[in-house]
Formats: C-alpha cells, sequence, structure tokens
C-alpha cells in the first residue's frame, strides 16, 4: 500500500498549537491591513477582486460575451436581415418571432435582401442566450452584443423589438465592442459559398418572391 | 449632587456605551471579516456601510415575530432575556477608569465597587448558559437542543480552568474587588516590566482568553452554534428581535469579557511607565482614563473578531479534551507555582 498522505507525527510546535494559532493571525492580518490600504487608495477598484459595480463600471467583458441581440447593418448601413426565420427555428427556447416582408421599389438603400423582417422580437424572459439564433444566420444577421443590463420592472421592459435590437448594435458600434464576423466554418462536403459569408450577397438570397410573404414562425 | 443621581448617570452612561459598542461590533465584525478574506463587506448603508446595524435593527424589529408550534412559549420569550441580562448586569462591577473628583466629591467611574466583584462576574457567566439551554429546550427542535447541550457540556469543561486562572489572579492580587485589582497594577514589575497581571500570570492569561473564547460562545469554541454541523444550535428556531437579543447579548458578553481580561491581566486604565494623574487635571484624568482602559478593550474586542476567521472550529470531543486534559494540569500547575511564588516572596 502507499504511504500515507498526511505525517502523523507532529513537532512541539504543532502540538503547543499556540504557535500555530499566532502563525495563523499573521496571515490573516497581513491579508486584513492589504485590503483597508487598497481599500483607502483612491480610484474605481479597492480591492482587486472586488468590483464596485453600479459605480464602476470599467471592467472589461470578453469579445464572446453573449448579452442581448443586435440587429446587424452592413458598411453601408442597410440591414443584413432577410426574415428568413432560421434564427426562430434554430431557438432552443422558442424566443424568437420574426415576420417576413417583401422588399419595395426604392428601399435597396435600407435592406440588403429581397425580403426583410418586418417585425423581429425576442422575449428576453425566455432566452437563454445560447447564441444558436447567431450560427443558425445565413446571413450573419443577428449578433449577441455586449449589453447586459437586462433588468426590467414589467414583464414587458423585457422585450426586446427590431427597433431595440438596432440601438443595441448601434451602441456596440460607438463603443466599439462590435465583435468582428465569425470566420465561415468549413463543413466537409458543403457546398461553397454557404453560410456567414457576411455581406455582400443580396442578390441569392433564399426564398425569393413567395406568395407566404407575411409569413410567421414561432 | 446627590450620590444616587450620580449612580443614575453612570448606570445609564454605561448602559448606552456598551450598547453603542456591541452594535458598532457588528459592524467591525462583518467589515473586519471581509477585509480578512479578501471582500468589502456591507459598505452601503451611510459611510463605509456605518448604518449598517441601524439597517439591520430596524430589520430585526420589524419582521414577524414567530414563535414554533409547539414550542413552549413562555420559556422561549424567557431564553433570548436570560441570555442577554447577565451579559449587561455583569457590567456593573467592571471599573472603566480610575476615580475623578468632582466638587469636592470623588466618583469613582465604576458602578459600584462591589467586594467580591470578580466571583459576581463569575456567576453571571454561568447564568447566561441558562438562557441558551432554555432557548434550545424550549424551541422543540432536534438542533436547538443540540446547541443547548453542547453549551452545557462546553460550560463543565471550561469553568474549571476559568476558576482556577481566577483562583490564580485573586491569590496574587488578595482581593475579589475589581478596583482594587486595577490599582495594583500600578508601578513597575521587576524594574522594567509594567506591573501588569500578564508578566505575573503569562500561564494564568493564556487560561483565561481561551476560557473566554469558551464562555463567549466564539470560535473555536463556537459549538452551541456550530452553523456547518447543527444549522444555527440554540436559535436555530428565533427569528426576529428574539434571534436580533441572542446576537447583542453574545457582543455584549464579548464587551464584557474583554473588560475583564484587562481589568485582570492588562493593568486597567494605566498605561506603562507614565502615572497620568501627575500632570493631568482631574476631569481629564478620567477622560483619559476612561479612553485608554476602552482602548485595551477595543484590542481585546478586535481579537475576538481576528481569531474567529484565522482558527477553525475545535471537535466536540477536542473541546472536551482540552478543557479536562490540558487546561486544567496547566491551571492547577499555574496555581501551584504562583502559591510557590508568593510564599518564598513573603
Amino acid at each position: 500500500m502507499s504511504k500515507p498522505a498526511v505525517k502523523k507525527s507532529y513537532t512541539f510546535q504543532d502540538r503547543i498549537y499556540l504557535y500555530e494559532i499566532i502563525k495563523g493571525l499573521g496571515i490573516t492580518i497581513r491579508h486584513f491591513l492589504a485590503n483597508v490600504r487598497a481599500s483607502l487608495r483612491p480610484g474605481p477598484h479597492t480591492i482587486p477582486t472586488t468590483w464596485q459595480y453600479p459605480e464602476d463600471r470599467t471592467r472589461e467583458i470578453s469579445p464572446l460575451f453573449r448579452g442581448a441581440h443586435m440587429l446587424i447593418l452592413d458598411d453601408q448601413g442597410r440591414e443584413k436581415c432577410v426574415g428568413c426565420g432560421m434564427c426562430a427555428r434554430g431557438c432552443p427556447a422558442k424566443c424568437i418571432t420574426v415576420k417576413r416582408g417583401k422588399r419595395k421599389e426604392g428601399q435597396e438603400d435600407r435592406y440588403v435582401g429581397k425580403t426583410y423582417c418586418t417585425e423581429f422580437h425576442i422575449d428576453l424572459l425566455r432566452c437563454i442566450f445560447c447564441g444558436y439564433c447567431e450560427d443558425s444566420c445565413p446571413k450573419g444577421a443577428i449578433m449577441l452584443g455586449p449589453e447586459f443590463e437586462l433588468a426590467g420592472y414589467s414583464r414587458d421592459d423585457c422585450q426586446l423589438f427590431k427597433d431595440g435590437m438596432l440601438t443595441n448594435f448601434h451602441r456596440a458600434m460607438e463603443e466599439g465592442k462590435l465583435r468582428p464576423p465569425r470566420k465561415p466554418v468549413k463543413v466537409e462536403g458543403a457546398a461553397p459559398g454557404g453560410s456567414g459569408t457576411g455581406a455582400g450577397s443580396s442578390s441569392k438570397s433564399p426564398g425569393g418572391p413567395d406568395k407566404q410573404a407575411d409569413k410567421t414562425q414561432q | 449632587m446627590p450620590d444616587w443621581k450620580i449612580a443614575i448617570i453612570k448606570v445609564v452612561f454605561i448602559w448606552c456605551w456598551t450598547l453603542i459598542v456591541a452594535v458598532i461590533m457588528t459592524w467591525v465584525e462583518r467589515r473586519g471579516a471581509a477585509m480578512i478574506q479578501d471582500r468589502l463587506g456591507p459598505n452601503r448603508a451611510g459611510p463605509f456601510g456605518l448604518l449598517q446595524p441601524l439597517a439591520d435593527g430596524i430589520k430585526l424589529f420589524t419582521k414577524e415575530d414567530i414563535v414554533p408550534a409547539r414550542a413552549q412559549k413562555y420559556l422561549f420569550t424567557l431564553g433570548p432575556v436570560m441570555f442577554a441580562l447577565p451579559a449587561f448586569s455583569a457590567y456593573a462591577v467592571m471599573p472603566f477608569g480610575d476615580k475623578i473628583t468632582l466638587g469636592g466629591k470623588e466618583i469613582i467611574l465604576q458602578i459600584s465597587d462591589v467586594s467580591i466583584g470578580i466571583l459576581y462576574v463569575v456567576a453571571l457567566g454561568s447564568i447566561a448558559v441558562y438562557g441558551m439551554i432554555i432557548g434550545g429546550w424550549s424551541s422543540n427542535n432536534k438542533f436547538s437542543i443540540l446547541g443547548g447541550l453542547r453549551s452545557t457540556a462546553q460550560l463543565i469543561s471550561y469553568e474549571v480552568p476559568w476558576g482556577l486562572a481566577i483562583l490564580a489572579a485573586v491569590m496574587l492580587y488578595g482581593t475579589f474587588s475589581m478596583r482594587e485589582v486595577s490599582l495594583a497594577q500600578q508601578g513597575t514589575f521587576l524594574g522594567f516590566l509594567p506591573n501588569w497581571g500578564i508578566f505575573k500570570q503569562p500561564l494564568g492569561f493564556i487560561l483565561f482568553i481561551v476560557a473566554a473564547y469558551c464562555e463567549a460562545n466564539r470560535v473555536p469554541f463556537d459549538l452551541p452554534e456550530a452553523e456547518s454541523e447543527i444549522v444555527a444550535g440554540y436559535h436555530t428556531a428565533y427569528g426576529s428581535m428574539r434571534l436580533g437579543l441572542y446576537l447583542f447579548g453574545e457582543y455584549i458578553n464579548l464587551y464584557t469579557l474583554s473588560a475583564i481580561i484587562v481589568t485582570l491581566y492588562f493593568g486597567s486604565w494605566h498605561l506603562p511607565y507614565v502615572d497620568m494623574s501627575t500632570f493631568l487635571g482631574p476631569i481629564s484624568y478620567g477622560i483619559a482614563t476612561f479612553l485608554v482602559f476602552f482602548l485595551k478593550v477595543a484590542f481585546f474586542l478586535w481579537l475576538f473578531v481576528w481569531v474567529r476567521w484565522t482558527v477553525p472550529r475545535f471537535r466536540y470531543d477536542q473541546v472536551m479534551g482540552l478543557g479536562w486534559k490540558t487546561l486544567i494540569p496547566i491551571g492547577l500547575f499555574n496555581l501551584f507555582i504562583t502559591a510557590l511564588f508568593i510564599q518564598l516572596s513573603i
């Protein structure tokens, strides 16, 4: 058998125990003094491991953070979303509702695809922030942003609509927190030019002109 | 001013002062614990969170007062009172300063200089345990009764060494009066040390402080309320201000015990090497002795908090073993040595 992990014989100092207590007191008072000194120091971070959150918002969050959803615009400020509803389909919490509408003449400077989402609704109370909508989007039009202050006073405060998602996008743009689009993942045997290629591919939008223009998916 | 007015002023002053110290101690405990554990602690209510005890008090007073079903109602009510009252009363014999002369009248800064002050404190300390046992028994709760039982078992293992330590100190000073004990610690010992009890009774001091931690039910001897083992011990079933009274009594107990330690072993209101009465006026001397005494007490109050976050809890049988097999022999040895020195020097 292996040797016991703990040495059983105690030294005299261990037996007295008072000596060990005094050593322990030294350790705790060192922590105490260091923390008191740190808390008296000016600056937002009083103690390295504690953020005074509502006052101190300087804490950096990861660029991969999954917060409130954003609806992405391309370089010319056009909505990338084509309203296909793949995000709603892929959503495990079933919290997304998309309504698709047809792009009219003269709206080419507003929407990239021939169709667009007339309504976009996300129930943030249901959402689990898994990011599957982001993965399932063929156009890279939806993304989870850096916004995390999602508390509200009523259930209605916790619903995210299209304008809210655009606001989130603009704010993330201004603060430079928009993460670069993910590189397309190569899938074995898949057709080239698939998902995640980004902005410009407006001509080959799926669906096309069809009868179910106002298709609702939940 | 007649004597009874002076007495009432002293009682009211000490009552309020003890309450204030106990209230501030709850804040010190929480912030100190946080700082030791690399946290910040309650810092929202008021500057540095100093109003936190007030918020706690309001919360405790306004909570619903629940008596558990099938609890013994009268005993349940009596428990916290039995616990907190002795803690308050014990301060009656504690000196908090030397005497001051006001208008040709000598006022001692002590509520009453009882000739058996130390015995009085020991007796009240034992009564406080009844508060725990009654609380534990009347709650009709397994964890509560276990906590109450533990407090009893702990009592019989720490009271004997505690008594032995006090006995040695009493032999040394030759008096039971707290004020005379304080007066006896003036001047120097062996020419270079302050004439404090700790230098004459180092073993006795260690015994006393270990027993004091038992008496106060503080970590490492907080067996009656060991929260990782028996929920909250004797006050598991208590809520609202009844619980508040228990917690409050505990902090007042800490204050009383610290005052006894300072009186017996740390020179009471005396500064080492300096006799303040020679260069201070009568009133400023009174204030200075009060402050010196309180600063010493404050150190021991802090030591209670400090040790709490350093030493882990002893196991139940370990406390018994420590009390019976280690502290009592040391106490007897200390008694013997003290008697020998007293006999040889006289």
